[in-house]
């Protein structure tokens, strides 16, 4: 266990134009579970190659527990990881496979056969031991894979997407696999996704990136509900949030913005008050599709809260939820509706916006309107 | 059912069968007559069929190629030249192969500044003529004190055989996932022990193919064996040119074929062995395992 600090981390490959990595910072407290998520080719893999060692950095410097290891060997960096492809060594046996880093290590045999079967007990493979990779199933390899990383007892633990070859109920199970092992083991791990609800589960921090830059950099609950600008927006939450151009009024009651459904009905809601100096200007509304539902007895008498009817476009059921499709400003909207009251296609709805949750961005910048 | 009996009789499967069969037959004919004539005697030969059976199994004709025949002026047979082979084509082989396995190894898994380059260049090897290195090649020997011995081929034949042997074993591993060699660097295993113990145990279908690629290739040799060694270190296809040309009176075609077929078997041996090796490694990689 140990902590990491990502300094400026720069990184040119041989030949290219631009940097992969654009000068990333992000500090991991021991024990802290990172993941790094972000389109491919935004230089997750590339960051993690380079703690690795894998990959040498071209600026910056990878510190451990203090200790700089940016221009060390891999062998040499105490860091295990878990790759996509599981990297199992096809031609040894599961022990093998797992007991192989611990004999290059030099590790006395009675102490690997002793290591090789708590990481056994503990991912439950034992009656795998002696079974060559290629006669597991995907999961299995998959706990094999984690099991050598296991094994070494490493400082770091680096997971390069490695849930992504297993199937859709399978990756559900390892996902709580995986953190209930964390919250046992308390280890330090940087885990790289493009699947943002497996970002939003397992993290205890997320780092979105985009084109090598840090995008945002916080638990899943302000990565979701307060996202910096519109990639990450766009990026976190299924379905993802919708984007709807609109202008600040100034009312009576306060501020508000005016939103017109597809039959030319309009309706006015309310907005924050710190967008005072946005009035008469044009921004983007975020808005998620929780934050419209049916009617709510409950929230009716909250100021922010608002009533209007709509022509429901499109039904997705979800089976907990349906999701509703409506048309905004001439934009496609979702909302997450009740599956027990059902609303057809192209009949009007009764919806209610919650505009608590809701959040702005500067059409120019991008970036979110922050409340004064 | 009546659809099963149609195909089976089908005139187009009929004239397949028969077309195929005519090639295997034309494809065989000449190791037919070189097996009979062989077992023949002279007499026989003088008057019989080319086609015929023997008329008198014999093996004389075998004897005599492989301890009696006269090749020039020295009449032992073919024995002495057969082992010449032999230790000039297995530590060939073996070092082609393995320097091979070991160039395929770096120009795959840790590529470098110009390691594609270097090795479009070597594959450059792969299509240079035998005439054109003949003259360089005899004077390098002879300065390095290798002409006209077994050590002198084996050199040749190696940096003749590299080309190839990289070629394959690059190709081969490439195949390989790159994230297999990544985790043996995290599990702390450095630039050896990563080839002797993930890669090779890996290799065996390629090695086939090399082995065998190699294998036929410098037993076959005819032109660095006749330029390069000389007298007692002549290989085998060398030794039966000289067995053939020799006339003493009547041709004694039975010997010459048993010569011929001393010296083929060999490969054959290695292909009936590792055949299914070779066919297996060259489809290796064209088919997810």
């Amino acid at each position: 266990m140990a902590q990491l600090e990502l300094r400026d981390i720069r990184k040119t490959y041989a030949g290219a134009l631009d940097e992969t990595l654009k000068g990333i910072n992000i500090d991991i407290a021991s024990g802290e579970f990172l993941t790094l998520v972000g389109p491919s080719g935004c230089g997750k893999s590339t960051l993690m190659n380079s703690i690795a060692g894998l990959e040498t950095i071209t600026g910056g410097s990878i510190v451990v527990d203090g200790e700089d290891i940016s221009g060390m060997e891999p062998k040499d960096r105490d860091i295990a990881m878990v790759f996509q492809s599981y990297a199992l060594y096809p031609t040894m046996s599961v022990r093998e496979n797992i007991a192989f880093g611990l004999k290059i290590r030099g590790m006395p045999k009675e102490e690997v056969r002793q290591e090789v079967e708590r990481v056994a007990d503990l991912l439950q493979i034992s009656p795998l031991l002696d079974k060559k990779p290629s006669r597991l199933s995907g999961g299995q390899q998959q706990r094999v894979a984690m099991g050598r990383a296991l094994a070494r007892r490493p400082k770091i633990y680096l997971f390069d997407e490695p849930l992504s070859n297993l199937d859709a109920k399978l990756r559900v199970e390892m996902r709580t696999e995986i953190k209930k092992l964390h919250q046992r083991l308390r280890t330090t791990i940087v885990y790289v996704t493009h699947d943002q609800i497996e970002a939003m589960t397992l993290a205890d921090r997320i780092a979105v990136l985009r084109d090598g830059e840090l995008q945002q950099l916080g638990t899943p609950k302000e990565v979701y509900d307060t996202p910096e600008n519109l990639f990450v927006a766009s990026f976190m939450g299924s379905p993802s949030m919708s984007f709807i151009e609109v202008a600040i009024d100034r009312s009576d009651t306060g501020l508000s913005v005016t939103l017109e459904g597809s039959d030319g009905r309009r309706l006015a809601l309310p907005v924050p008050a710190y967008l005072e100096n946005w009035v008469g200007k044009r921004v983007v509304l975020g808005i998620r599709p929780e934050h419209i539902s049916q009617p709510d007895e409950q929230k009716r008498d909250n100021p922010m809260v608002e009533e209007g009817r709509f022509t429901v476009e499109v039904t997705e059921p979800t089976g907990p939820d349906v999701i509703a499709v409506i048309r905004l400003n001439g934009i496609d909207v979702q909302c997450r509706l009740d599956a027990e009251h059902p609303v057809e296609w192209g009949e009007e709805a009764e919806l209610m916006f919650d505009m608590r949750k809701v959040v702005f961005f500067d059409p120019e910048s991008e970036k979110r309107i922050r409340p004064q | 059912m009546t659809d099963v009996v149609r195909t089976g009789f089908r005139p187009s499967r009929i004239a397949i069968y028969g077309v195929l069969l005519l090639a295997c037959l034309v494809y065989l004919i000449p190791l037919i007559i070189m097996l009979i004539t062989s077992f023949k005697t002279p007499l026989d030969i003088r008057t019989g069929n080319l086609l015929a059976l023997p008329t008198d199994w014999t093996v004389v004709g075998w004897t005599k190629a492989w301890s009696e025949a006269c090749t020039g002026v020295q009449c032992n047979g073919v024995s002495g030249y057969f082992w010449n082979s032999f230790k000039m084509t297995v530590p060939a082989v073996l070092i082609s192969t393995l320097l091979g396995a070991f160039n395929g190894y770096v120009l795959s898994k840790w590529k470098f500044k110009g390691s594609d380059l270097l090795f479009g260049m070597l594959l450059f090897g792969c299509f240079v003529p035998f005439q054109v290195v003949l003259l360089p090649m005899a004077a390098t020997l002879g300065k390095l004190g290798l002409a006209n011995t077994t050590t002198g081929l084996v050199l040749v034949h190696v940096i003749y055989g590299v080309a190839f042997t990289t070629l394959f074993f690059r190709n081969y591993y490439v195949a390989i996932p790159d994230a297999l060699i990544k985790a043996a660097r995290l599990d702390g295993a450095g630039f050896f022990t990563i080839f002797f113990r993930i890669l090779l145990p890996l290799s065996t279908p390629i090695f086939m193919v090399s082995l065998i690629w190699q294998f036929t290739q410098i037993w076959n040799d005819f032109l660095f064996g006749v330029v390069f060694a000389s007298g007692d270190s002549q290989p085998i296809t060398v030794a039966l040119n000289n067995l053939v040309n020799t006339s003493t009176g009547v041709k004694e075609y039975n010997v010459d074929m048993a010569a011929a077929m001393i010296a083929a078997l060999p490969t054959l041996v290695v292909y009936i062995v590792a055949g299914k090796y070779f066919i297996r490694g060259l489809t290796a990689g064209s088919v997810k395992g």
